[in-house]
């Protein structure tokens, strides 16, 4: 029943208790959840950024390992290398529930490979081509467990803005304008008592003085 | 027809001609001067070289920056090696040719891969080096081919045929390319080593340099092996090692199962890469008391934490190795040695130009860079 519907009965202030009730009861699971999201979110975040660190060096790694390789093998060496990979490396997506928000969970699969199955022949390459194939590999892995680490801190937020804003609308909107159409209800009622026993009071003396007169 | 015992003079001709091209190639003041350039004044300088300037001109729409300097040198590579193997007389040149057979290989498995991946041919086409026995002209005609079974039928006529005949069933299969290259590779150098090839000039001083080439590649490539995170088994290090060499397989065999310092360090000492390892390392920290054991020890201590060779130290080998192709080269003037000291001393050279091109590229510092520069 809409707000603007409810009579200031009985009926209705119960009706307004029992949504009062829900409303702050709702209210403060909201808010522990607020919380519990807000701590996760650091804690998160802090791993995320560390990760990020991580992922920058590694890049940093990589970019040096390559260009070793390149002056040792040359860019044609290099490709040739990279013409061998046999198998693709993916990664397989799966999600966990934190506080009721779906976060990423991101598995690498075959990007840490062995020199076998990375496909090229030992004795057509040299050790460079290893220690590139070996960076960007580790590289592959921190981008993917970057990509977990901030694709959850980035769920994570929309669903703290979220709940944020049912917390505010609860505290600012739904219980003060159901305090207020109590407290409408409760004077209403009041009021409607008073008059009554103004009436009855009212009756009373006039049927008193009917009794006086002979 | 020469007498018995007496060279030829095509042989000494041909012998002469590698000798004097093999001082045209660059000298240590023109890679000092190198390495003070930029990339751009790196390619109008080989652009004033004879050497490289046809195919600096050649190449300019093409490419640019390190990736012309590299496309360049390799083209310029891979005619010299074609024009060294047209000048070779005789058995000079059939060993030539056995000997560029390596680029052969790159080649073809760049293609088969290229076939069975579905790699654009003008893609697989750029990677190719042609200074082997392959011309270009085939070259271009098995990229056509769509089959890795047509490829292979192609081939008939090379060399090593045969092994790649063997894996005509299983190709394109998982892993089986490796498998291939690593057999096509020992299948090279069994060539080469071929026992029956003694009498020819300088031919025993050439077995002697290519069986110490292929202990060091052995080791290096056993290191490899041992520094991967699950360890392989023995059939591994039988299918990788190449035979030949004046160590024996069972020895790199027995080296892959040891894990106690001193009986590493121990069956190390008894190989003869030691010394040649402990006089690279000295070379390059310029520390004169480097000795053996010191050597075996630092192999150790790569070998225990799992790590591989020290690109540094393995260009401070390349170094030695090339010096000691240089003396045998000088004492036989009139043997198949001049020859490989050309090939071998110019591979570096243009191995030099691409790491200064790849070095400036990448932004590396100068020194570093000298450190990948073989001389």
């Amino acid at each position: 029943m809409p707000v603007d519907e409810i009579k200031p009965t009985r009926a209705g202030l119960l009706i307004v208790r029992r949504r009062m009730a829900l409303a702050e009861r709702i209210h403060r699971l909201l808010a522990m959840k607020l919380d519990g999201m807000m701590l996760e979110l650091v804690k998160l975040t802090d791993r995320a950024a560390l990760q990020r660190r991580e992922l920058e060096e590694q890049y940093t790694r990589a970019r040096e390992m390559v260009a070793v390789a390149a002056m040792m093998e040359g860019a044609t060496g290099v490709l040739l290398a990279a013409l061998s990979v046999e198998t693709t490396p993916i990664y397989t997506a799966r999600q966990k529930n934190v506080f009721g928000v779906r976060l990423p969970e991101l598995e690498p699969v075959m990007v840490k490979k062995t020199l076998e199955q990375r496909g090229y022949g030992i004795l057509g390459t040299t050790s460079v081509i290893d220690d590139a194939a070996d960076a960007y590999e580790d590289l592959l892995e921190t981008i993917i467990a970057s990509a977990e680490l901030e694709g959850g801190v980035r769920r994570l937020l929309d669903d703290i803005e979220r709940t944020r804003r049912r917390v505010n609308a609860l505290e600012f909107k739904v219980i003060p304008e159901l305090t207020q159409l109590r407290r409408f209800i409760e004077d209403q009622r009041d009021e409607i008592e008073r008059q009554d026993l103004v009436r009855l009071r009212r009756i009373k003396r006039i049927k008193a003085k009917r009794a006086e007169k002979p | 027809m020469p007498l018995p015992g007496m060279t030829s003079p095509s042989f000494i001709y041909a012998c002469t001609r590698f000798r004097v091209r093999r001082t045209a190639l660059l000298p240590r003041e023109e890679y000092l001067r190198l390495m003070r350039m930029s990339i751009p004044e790196i390619i109008a300088h080989l652009g004033r070289c004879l050497e490289y300037a046809r195919e600096i001109a050649n190449l300019t729409p093409d490419f640019s920056g390190a990736q012309l300097i590299e496309e360049a040198v390799n083209h310029s590579l891979a005619r010299s090696f074609r024009s060294s193997m047209a000048i070779a007389p005789g058995d000079l040149q059939i060993l030539t040719r056995e000997y560029l057979t390596r680029w052969d290989i790159a080649n073809v498995m760049a293609i088969l891969r290229g076939t069975v991946h579905n790699i654009p041919g003008q893609q697989v086409r750029d990677l190719l080096i042609p200074a082997g026995e392959i011309d270009s002209a085939l070259l271009d005609h098995l990229l056509s081919l769509t089959t890795c079974g047509e490829t292979i039928e192609a081939l008939q006529d090379w060399r090593l045929y045969p092994v790649l005949a063997e894996s005509y069933r299983v190709c394109g299969e998982k892993g089986v390319f490796a498998q291939i290259e690593n057999e096509l590779y020992r299948h090279y150098y069994a060539g080469l080593l071929d026992p029956g090839r003694t009498r020819c000039s300088g031919c025993q001083e050439l077995n002697a340099y290519l069986r110490f080439e292929i202990d060091i590649t052995n080791m290096r490539n056993l290191l490899r092996l041992h520094c991967a995170e699950e360890a392989c088994n023995l059939a591994v290090i039988d299918q990788t090692m190449i035979p030949g060499g004046r160590i024996p397989i069972r020895h790199f065999r027995r080296l892959y199962g040891i894990e106690t310092e001193e009986e590493f360090v121990s069956a190390f000492l008894e190989t003869d890469i030691v010394p040649v390892l402990a006089q690279a390392v000295r070379d390059l920290r310029r520390d004169p008391g480097f000795s053996s054991i010191d050597a075996a020890e630092l192999v150790w201590q790569r070998w225990h934490q799992r790590q591989r060779p020290i690109h540094e130290v393995e260009i401070a080998v390349t170094r030695i190795r090339l010096h000691r192709l240089e003396s045998l080269s000088k004492r036989h003037p009139f043997s198949i040695l001049p020859v490989l000291a050309y090939l071998e001393r110019k591979k570096y050279e243009v191995a030099n130009l691409r790491a200064i091109a790849r070095g400036k590229a990448f932004g590396l510092p100068t020194e570093r860079v000298w450190q990948y520069i073989v001389l």
